[in-house]
């Protein structure tokens, strides 16, 4: 048996699968529902749609070809292109560290909030009691339960990002337990991530497909989905529609990183990638749709729910003020009830305007989130409303895990791929250059949230460089792919 | 409901007057039961039993019902009440100390009326909240504990086995890789040192 014979997927539904578990990930649950809520609901279809096959399949595809021809990770594959060409194989591999060293501590949350969904009340369903037990804390009182969870009990965070905080125990622990997962799931290359990703894949779709049911039978449901799809096309007018469209699906579909490189690189080299290429490539697309319809289903209840919470406030302000029976006023007739009050009490109405709330289901739908405020706040909140919510709230999270550590294996073989592919670094056994890297990546436990922010934002700077590079130099790969065949 | 009043009042001296107003703050507690609840004349006996049990209980005094007057109750279920001292009933017990009274026994007289710190207010005495149980470990370090204890149980599996397989292989030596292939085909020849039955591209 020759020694440096490559590893190979055991089948190609593996490598499928590895593309589809790579590419769907957080960004198609918590990015595209916002997007599409920004630019005109359904109309945003329209440019995301035509980015997919401009700029998505095109690029996909090429990614596959460098990496299945070359056999090589992304710095081997693009120095075999040309020798001038290797700085971006090794800007990919860079950039591909710093979102690992990140992307991870999305996972720690959700690894956070999953173990404690295993209680009999969900801890972000209530403010905890102030020390004189007199009632809620009051800066859990200002915000909401969710947000004081997610910000003082999970993160805790501190006021700016010069201050430091410090390592928050639980958190330091869940970092731990994700990166220890992630070992486990990498510690024999595509051998055990082949295996790994029939799960990964798979799992968010059953999810997802429960979620819709549940959903969709949800009070409120369809006034979040039809806010959603109404179109409004003068959005598509707006170039930022169309960056924003662009940008989504370059990001989604994970190109530049030198993931789909290094996975290609384990292919069969007669694998018949073009087909692959397009089907993930819908796969994802076609996810991010899917999902936002579970996220709007979701956005819809919790404002129908925010929505008739302040008119049951609205309601009692007006009952306890105006000493009225319990029956007058109903939520249906609260409106009325106001003309009412304050046409035959003008004075007295005049005193409560203060307190008086604007209750406005508009107002609450058009509230939109992205990112992990979408994902670990407005989603528990609307969980926690739900009949059996530590059953929802255990298959939602674990969703989310899999979504993460999915995303994850494409950025951690994205690295381990180019090294295995350095000569010297094949003789270290295979499991140590990854426990060592598991443990300088341990070390970023010390980033907190407005770190994660900030390199969110800015590590698209580097591949976006790249693939205007690499476009014009995928003319080479063309010529030279025609040349190998 | 104002014939109780009426009554009342005239068992007491003039100056007590059964009007519920700023001047006559100092001694009353208004309610509230924020639900619809049926108010009759029973309702009211049950309430006035509650406060003066917890009357009782609070000061050590032999509270009667006659001693808790009910008065200005509206459609809302809302009313003043003011507490007379068993002794002498023309005297009034301070706001302080009912409220106190109140306070401690909240619970009890939520129970008592089949209601709960939200449906039954009373102005200006907050309720106390149930202590929050604070189990000896907390749940999600249990989660954490049996979940991470497998993943390392699996990866110690993992190095062993791939320790195991790879002694095994250079255990084996020569003759024993020959006498694994020559049951395939032909006979390896070992003056080549490496027995490599693919070609290099």
């Amino acid at each position: 048996m020759a020694k440096d014979a490559r590893d190979n997927w055991e089948s190609p539904t593996q490598f499928v699968l590895a593309c589809v578990s790579y590419a769907v990930g957080l960004g198609n649950v918590w990015r595209f529902p916002y997007l599409c809520q920004m630019h005109g609901g359904g109309g945003f279809l329209i440019p995301y749609l035509l980015m997919l096959l401009l700029e998505g399949v095109p690029l996909f595809y090429l990614e596959l070809a460098i990496g299945q021809k070359m056999r090589l990770g992304s710095i081997g594959a693009w120095t075999a292109i040309s020798p001038y060409l290797g700085g971006i194989g090794l800007a990919s591999v860079v950039t591909s560290m710093y979102l690992c060293l990140y992307y991870n501590i999305i996972n720690a949350w959700s690894f956070w909030y999953l173990f404690h969904s295993f209680q009999s009340v969900l801890p972000w369903a209530a403010c905890p009691v102030n020390s004189n037990r007199t009632g809620p804390m009051e800066e859990c009182e200002k915000a909401s339960p969710t947000q004081y969870f997610f910000y003082r009990e999970t993160l805790n965070i501190s006021p700016s990002i010069e201050k430091n905080g410090g390592i928050q125990t639980g958190q330091a622990l869940c970092f731990l337990l994700a990166w220890v997962i992630t070992y486990l799931f990498i510690i024999r290359g595509v051998k055990s991530t082949g295996k790994v990703v029939y799960f990964t894949a798979t799992f968010p779709y059953v999810v997802l497909f429960i979620y819709l049911i549940r959903g969709m039978t949800l009070h409120g449901a369809l006034n979040g989905v039809k806010y959603m799809f109404t179109p409004k096309m003068e959005e598509l007018a707006n170039p930022t529609t169309w960056i924003n469209a662009a940008t989504q699906i370059f990001f989604s579909l994970g190109l530049g990183f030198g993931s789909l490189i290094a996975f290609a690189s384990y292919n069969q080299y007669h694998n018949n990638f073009e087909r692959q290429a397009i089907i993930v490539s819908l796969i994802n697309s076609g996810t991010s749709i899917f999902a936002s319809i579970v996220t709007f289903a979701i956005y819809g209840f919790k404002a129908t729910i925010n929505y008739e919470n302040c008119l049951d406030r609205t309601r009692i302000l007006l009952l306890n003020s105006f000493n009225l029976a319990e029956d007058s006023i109903t939520i249906n007739n609260v409106f009325e009830m106001i003309e009412k009050l304050n046409t035959t009490f003008p004075e007295q109405f005049a005193e409560l305007s203060n307190k008086l709330e604007d209750c406005s289901l508009e107002n609450e739908l058009s509230t939109a989130v992205e990112g992990a405020g979408l994902a670990f706040i407005v989603y528990s909140e609307a969980i926690k409303n739900m009949p059996l919510s530590q059953l929802w709230s255990v298959l939602y999270f674990f969703m989310l895990l899999m979504l993460g550590m999915g995303s994850m294996l494409g950025n951690i073989t994205a690295i381990t791929t180019p090294l295995r592919d350095f000569k010297f670094l094949s003789h270290v056994s295979n499991e140590i250059v990854k426990n060592i890297r598991n443990r300088i990546f341990l070390q970023s436990k010390y980033f907190g949230k407005s770190f994660c922010v900030m390199l969110v934002v800015f590590k698209g700077l580097l591949p976006k460089l790249i693939c205007t590079n690499t476009t014009f130099f995928y003319n080479i790969a063309g010529a030279l792919q025609a040349k190998i065949k | 409901m104002w014939s109780s009043c009426v009554r009342t009042r005239s068992m007491l001296s003039p100056t007590t007057l059964c009007v519920c107003n700023e001047k006559t703050a100092l001694s009353f507690l208004k309610i509230w039961f924020m639900l619809q609840y049926e108010w009759n004349r029973n309702q009211r006996f049950l309430f006035q039993a509650a406060i003066a049990f917890a009357m009782s209980h609070h000061l050590d005094l032999e509270f009667n019902v006659s001693n808790i007057l009910v008065c200005d109750e509206t459609p809302r279920v809302s009313f003043w009440f003011v507490v007379t001292s068993p002794d002498d009933p023309s005297r009034l017990v301070g706001k302080e100390s009912v409220e106190l009274a109140v306070r401690a026994s909240r619970s009890r007289i939520n129970n008592i009326l089949l209601l709960n710190d939200a449906t039954l207010e009373f102005i200006g005495v907050l309720p106390t909240l149930a202590a929050p149980v604070k189990p000896a470990t907390p749940s999600w370090l249990i989660v954490f504990g049996v979940v991470i204890g497998i993943i390392g149980a699996g990866i110690v599996f993992l190095l062993v086995s791939t320790v195991v397989q790879k002694k095994r292989y250079v255990d084996d030596d020569e003759e024993a890789q020959m006498k694994r292939m020559a049951g395939n085909e032909g006979i390896c020849n070992t003056s080549f040192s490496e027995c490599d039955r693919n070609t290099q591209m």
